[in-house]
């Protein structure tokens, strides 16, 4: 275990409290904007696994970057448990699948109760709501009473959520729209792999059917020089680009290498691209081998009259089921079928095929039995060992570790994480590429990493990222115990065309999470993100973004930026100004009879205790309030100005502004203060 | 040309600030700007708008400007040709054929006649039995559009030969979607901050504008182009701008967009929302900025709605008609620039005074890499019907010379395909509209048709076709090689001269256009003509 020294904690101490007080003469001017300098001991629950005394405003910030929003209860769970029991607890959590059934427990997973049980035929918008059970936590619509099938999986479905804006498909591509339990199925393969092995990750993504009709290698082919006809790049360059090993030549510390007139060196040419195309050669869908039944593994049940199933085969159209397994490699046998090897370049055809394949070269990269030079594939494999050798050369390459722990570290902690910090956790990275718990231990190197526990003291001005719009929804549904409610209990009917929603607790459901997510980019509301939804390969942000002004001026990345555009931060607003500041969508209501779906709600009657006691008023103040936000929402890091502005102005709401429909005054202290909360420059920086 | 704008910018800012840092507070930065926007004087009345459309994905445009003569479409799409499996159907391509103005073949001087993809003609109308969409060959042949071909991503003029030798400067990451599409937008990205050309217009024309008022407008998302040194993009939905509704609400509907209490239904919680947004005070650079962006929001939606407010619907049967309204896409986009057009080359209140305005729009489904023809289909109906109904909006007003579109795209791709699909290449032809274009024309170095037979008879060409790998067995070079081969066409023209061409047009002076474009000196003609 990732043990931090006394003397270190101690260095730390002391690194800090210079820093305080350098800056503390600039700061003692009317109310500070930095959050309030209180010294932190946080480093003793650092390494405890027992009871650990973290301080809440410590634990909520922990529970920030590793779970998709602290709530109370998470917050005095991390307190009691230590960071690094908190996180042992995490790592042994039963994953929440989309589509994947526990063990013996047929139609478990949530979109196969939707499917097979409610009889609904699964679209995108319940691919979300599957989404929203694992990134909201709680309990589970099918077995609202079974503790046991509680959704505590909190880590595991962020990190989830991070590594699918890095190996990033999108419901976009007008293909995949159609599928969704094929794209739930490729989020599955990354839960399941959140805390695995990358090279395992990389392969499962590489066969994934969702992954191949997105970047084109389902149906690639090898060459047909008589047709003109060459394998796709389009996986081959992201793999590398975006999956691998990136563009340039990187430091362990994720800097790029420089040749001699200070440029960056390129981590392959054009040619390799090609080269990797010719690997991907040769899979299709489970489905398209005219000899193989994949459900059963027995003989077909194919009626077609196609001749060439591999390059005629449309599976999705035929059996959308293929969607749920690996592509297959076409040249092996499958069932009692030879295997057709015309469509995997395995080098072997002088014409067509490129014989000594030139992969990545690198120092130590792995050859063929008699090839000269590293990271060459020569002649004579199948499309599996030939798919396997390319991700090993990949895989191997010394770019990955850093590539990757940087930005986990931005998906996570912060958008400019310092040199030695992705060092250290590309060690991390490297020291267990053979361990099936290889992203576990980088998971853990990144939270436990003393720049994420310390760094907004060490650049309070630099450190953090600007929150996902996503994200702030997660948070605000999760600290504010939201729950599905009302709508109309619709019967089964066993008609597969019925889309109305059979109303369950529990269920983030249908129109109203639509709403709120990624297909509203045209009504002026909504956050405008929703999981698998990005426009392109390139995420909704890329990596290297720079926000025009100061940040550009400092040389900081903020990938984050680019969905705060003009029209993105004021719809994100309006979100937040229709749940919050207007109160609607309220636990409490009454439902409406005739609405057919019914909603998220809020409960914001948990906290109008805190609002007030007597008769509001400055006698009777919001303190408790705001600074149970400054916790929840803002881990204790909200600035005394904006403490000020807060509590004064939630001070003038008094039990005169008791609404004539009964809204409480306390209710609407509640209202304001999450408002303007979750809308505040302050919160919307991950600190 | 190697003055470096960044320097050209720290430098006046140096001597007006005296060394001051760049970012210290607000009132410096109108400093900067007043040092740049002294150049330029406009007369009265003098408006202009450029329009660029960009095709996210690498527009395959081998397939979209086609030869049409039946010699050269054999030898393109015919048994052994270079697209055998990519072939249009040039019976239906009769009402696309790009015609020169008063006749003749429209070529590009190869004696070869073109047209375009067969779905870019005129569409059918929902409910509308009589009248068909716009379509962008009747534009072209009216002399109001123009094609410039094989443009695309260059440092300095490059040949087969200066590709393949070490140590030539070339553009980064050719064939990689975002470092090209960044290139195209920034020409060159090596300055940093990295800026897009677009936004360096803006810069140069900033002081001739009313500050305030947009002049940079990125419609249904900003990218690159949209980033100037010293003006931000103002970036709006597809229709309309968003605003803040808390605002309005406050405000007791007052409309104003601006953090205003007084008189709010609730002036206390303006009064907050507006202190804790209040740009420039917060303790966290990433806080700063993002207060940046909400305040630079809040104080721009309400001009360009009331902008909007006024302006003709522009949806006639040969401008956007409802009946094929995408509602998001680049037709309402485009619909949506002609209205603020209009709005400011007719000085309506609250955004009168504007003389140059910089927008971008976009759209995508253009990484053709399976079904080609197929999404073809879906996407150059649009672009056709959009460009020339934004064309006819404009025309209908009396307002289209104000108003240049021009398109842009990551890169074009391989004359080879991979099975219904093409890859990334380079090279690629593009569109001009415009009242100003002297249309009706080919610019560059043609699409290239006329070549040798050796080469699938392309002139364009310079196919990249390097080292060999199957040189034994007697096949092409440009068959099958794990080089740069598979038909990427290395582009004869640079992005430069085409955007120095409408920057030209746009007012930029000859001693200034070398600031936003420092590589243009590389080529020995700067400006291409076409408007």
């Amino acid at each position: 275990m990732h043990k931090i020294t006394g003397s270190l904690g101690f260095a730390l101490a002391v690194g800090f409290l210079s820093c305080l007080f350098g800056a503390g003469q600039v700061r003692a001017q009317a109310l500070s904007h930095f959050p309030d300098p209180i010294f932190h001991d946080g480093y003793n629950g650092f390494a405890s696994t027992g009871t650990a005394n973290v301080r809440a405003d410590d634990a909520a910030r922990f529970l920030a970057q590793a779970t998709f929003g602290p709530t109370d209860a998470d917050i005095a769970s991390v307190r009691s448990l230590g960071y690094v029991g908190w996180l042992n607890q995490q790592f042994a959590a039963t994953p929440t699948y989309e589509i994947t059934d526990r063990p013996g427990k047929v139609n478990s997973a949530y979109l196969n109760w939707v499917q097979n049980v409610l009889q609904e035929d699964v679209g995108q918008n319940n691919r979300q709501e599957a989404w929203f059970q694992g990134a909201l936590g709680g309990k589970d619509p099918q077995f609202p009473t079974n503790a046991s099938y509680n959704h505590t999986d909190q880590l595991r479905q962020r990190v989830a959520f991070a590594l699918s804006e890095i190996l990033v498909i999108s419901d976009q591509n007008p293909t995949l729209a159609g599928y969704a339990r094929g794209m739930a199925a490729y989020y599955d393969l990354l839960i399941k792999n959140a805390f695995g092995n990358y090279r395992q990750l990389l392969q499962d993504v590489t066969v994934s059917p969702a992954m191949g009709e997105y970047l084109n290698t389902v149906g690639n082919r090898r060459a047909d020089l008589s047709q003109n006809v060459h394998p796709d790049e389009n996986y081959g360059r992201e793999v590398n680009q975006l999956f691998g090993v990136g563009l340039v030549l990187l430091n362990l510390d994720g800097t790029p290498q420089l040749d001699g007139n200070g440029k960056p060196i390129p981590t392959y040419g054009q040619d390799t691209i090609t080269n990797f195309a010719h690997v991907f050669t040769g899979w299709n869908w489970a489905d398209c081998d005219k000899n193989y039944d994949y459900p059963n593994n027995a003989p077909p049940v194919w009626n077609g009259t196609y001749s060439d199933h591999f390059t005629d085969c449309f599976s999705p159209y035929q059996e959308p089921d293929a969607f749920l397994k690996p592509m297959i490699a076409f040249d092996v046998v499958n069932y009692p079928d030879p295997g057709d090897p015309s469509y995997h370049d395995n080098g072997t055809d002088a014409v067509n095929d490129f014989a000594h394949k030139q992969l990545l070269y690198y120092s130590g990269a792995a050859m063929s039995a008699g090839e000269s030079s590293p990271g060459t594939l020569g002649p004579g494999g199948s499309a599996a060992s030939d798919l396997a050798f390319a991700l090993d050369n990949i895989f191997n390459h010394p770019n990955v570790a850093p590539f990757i722990a940087k930005q986990l570290i931005m998906r996570l902690v912060t958008s400019n994480p310092t040199p030695a910090y992705v060092a250290r956790v590309a060690k991390i990275f490297n020291d267990n590429r053979a361990s099936s718990t290889q992203l576990q231990a980088v998971v853990q190197a990144i939270l436990l990493d003393p720049e994420a526990r310390y760094g907004q003291f060490h650049n309070p001005e630099s450190f953090g990222k600007l929150r996902e719009p996503l994200l702030t929804l997660t948070h605000f549904w999760r600290a504010m115990g939201a729950q599905h409610k009302c709508g109309n209990n619709i019967a089964a009917t066993g008609n597969s065309s019925a889309s109305l929603y059979a109303n369950q607790p529990y269920r983030y459901a249908g129109y109203g999470t639509a709403w709120s997510t990624g297909q509203s980019y045209a009504w002026g509301v909504g956050v405008h993100q929703a999981a698998l939804d990005a426009p392109t390969v390139f995420n909704f942000f890329k990596p290297s973004f720079v926000p025009s002004g100061e940040m550009s001026t400092r040389g900081m990345v903020g990938p984050e930026f680019q969905i705060a555009t003009d029209s993105i931060v004021a719809s994100t607003n309006n979100t937040f100004a229709s749940y919050a500041l207007y109160g609607n969508y309220d636990l409490a209501a009454t439902c409406d009879p005739s609405d057919d779906f019914g909603d998220v709600m809020v409960n914001y009657a948990q906290d109008k205790a805190l609002a007030g006691s007597a008769n509001g008023g400055s006698a009777d103040p919001s303190d408790r309030l705001v600074d149970a936000y400054n916790i929840r929402f803002m881990s204790g890091q909200m600035s005394p100005f904006m403490r000020d502005q807060l509590v004064s102005y939630l001070n003038t709401i008094d039990s005169t502004w008791d609404r004539p429909n009964g809204t409480d005054w306390r209710l609407l202290r509640v209202y304001r203060a999450l408002y303007l909360v979750l809308t505040s420059p302050e919160y919307m920086v991950q600190k | 040309m190697g003055y470096d704008r960044r320097k050209f910018i720290r430098d006046t800012l140096s001597a007006a600030l005296g060394g001051a840092s760049l970012y210290s507070a607000f009132g410096q930065m109108q400093l900067l700007q007043a040092a740049v926007r002294s150049n330029y004087r406009f007369a009265a009345g003098d408006y202009k708008a450029l329009v660029c459309v960009f095709l996210y994905g690498g527009n395959d445009s081998f397939n979209t400007v086609v030869p049409y003569t039946q010699a050269a479409f054999n030898g393109f799409y015919g048994s052994g040709g270079v697209r055998p499996q990519l072939a249009l159907n040039r019976a239906q391509m009769a009402s696309t054929v790009l015609n020169a103005p008063g006749g003749g073949t429209g070529s590009p001087g190869d004696g070869i006649q073109y047209a375009l993809n067969p779905t870019m003609a005129p569409q059918a109308i929902p409910g509308d039995a009589t009248n068909k969409s716009a379509d962008l060959a009747s534009v072209f042949n009216a002399g109001r559009a123009a094609v410039v071909a094989n443009l695309g991503t260059l440092v300095r003029p490059t040949t087969q030969a200066d590709y393949q030798s070490d140590n030539y400067a070339l553009p980064p990451q050719l064939f990689s979607h975002s470092d090209q599409s960044n290139y195209w937008q920034s020409s060159p990205p090596s300055n940093l901050p990295v800026t897009g050309w677009g936004g360096r217009l803006a810069d140069m024309v900033a002081g001739v504008n009313p500050p305030g008022t947009p002049i940079l407008l990125a419609v249904n998302g900003g990218d690159i182009y949209t980033r100037g040194q010293d003006v931000n993009a103002y970036d709006m939905s597809s229709d309309s701008a968003t605003t803040v509704n808390f605002l309005g609400y406050g405000n007791a509907g007052n409309g104003s967009g601006l953090c205003d209490p007084a008189g709010a239904y609730d002036p206390g919680a303006v009064a907050a929302f507006c202190n804790l947004q209040a740009a420039g005070a917060q303790a966290n650079v990433l806080e700063r900025t993002f207060a940046n962006s909400m305040g630079h929001s809040i104080a721009t939606a309400g001009i360009i709605n009331g902008a909007l407010a006024g302006a003709p619907a522009f949806n006639a049967h040969d401008q956007f008609p409802d009946a094929l309204s995408t509602n998001y896409d680049l037709d309402t986009q485009l619909q949506t620039v002609a209205k603020l057009i209009w709005a400011a080359a007719t000085n309506q209140p609250g955004y009168s005074g504007l003389s140059r305005q910089v927008f971008f729009v976009s759209t995508g489904g253009y990484d053709t890499h399976s079904d080609e023809i197929a999404s073809h289909g879906d996407t150059l109906p649009l672009l056709s019907r959009s460009l020339a109904g934004f064309y006819n909006a404009l025309n209908s007003v009396g307002l289209a010379d104000k108003a240049t579109a021009f398109t842009c795209s990551d890169f074009g791709r391989t004359m080879t395909s991979n099975d219904g699909g093409t890859d990334h290449g380079w090279g690629s032809h593009h569109f001009v509209v415009g009242g100003a274009v002297n249309g009706g024309k080919f610019y560059g170095n043609g699409c290239g048709f006329s070549g040798a037979s050796g080469n699938f008879g392309l002139v364009m060409p310079s196919l990249i076709n390097p080292n060999v790998e199957n040189s034994s067995t007697g096949y092409s070079q440009n068959l099958n090689d794990a080089g740069d081969g598979y038909g990427r066409i290395i582009p004869t023209t640079a992005v430069d001269q085409y955007a120095a061409t409408l920057a030209k047009w746009f007012g930029i002076t000859d001693s200034d256009i070398g600031l936003v474009f420092p590589n243009l000196g590389n080529f020995s003609t700067k400006y291409l003509g076409f408007v």
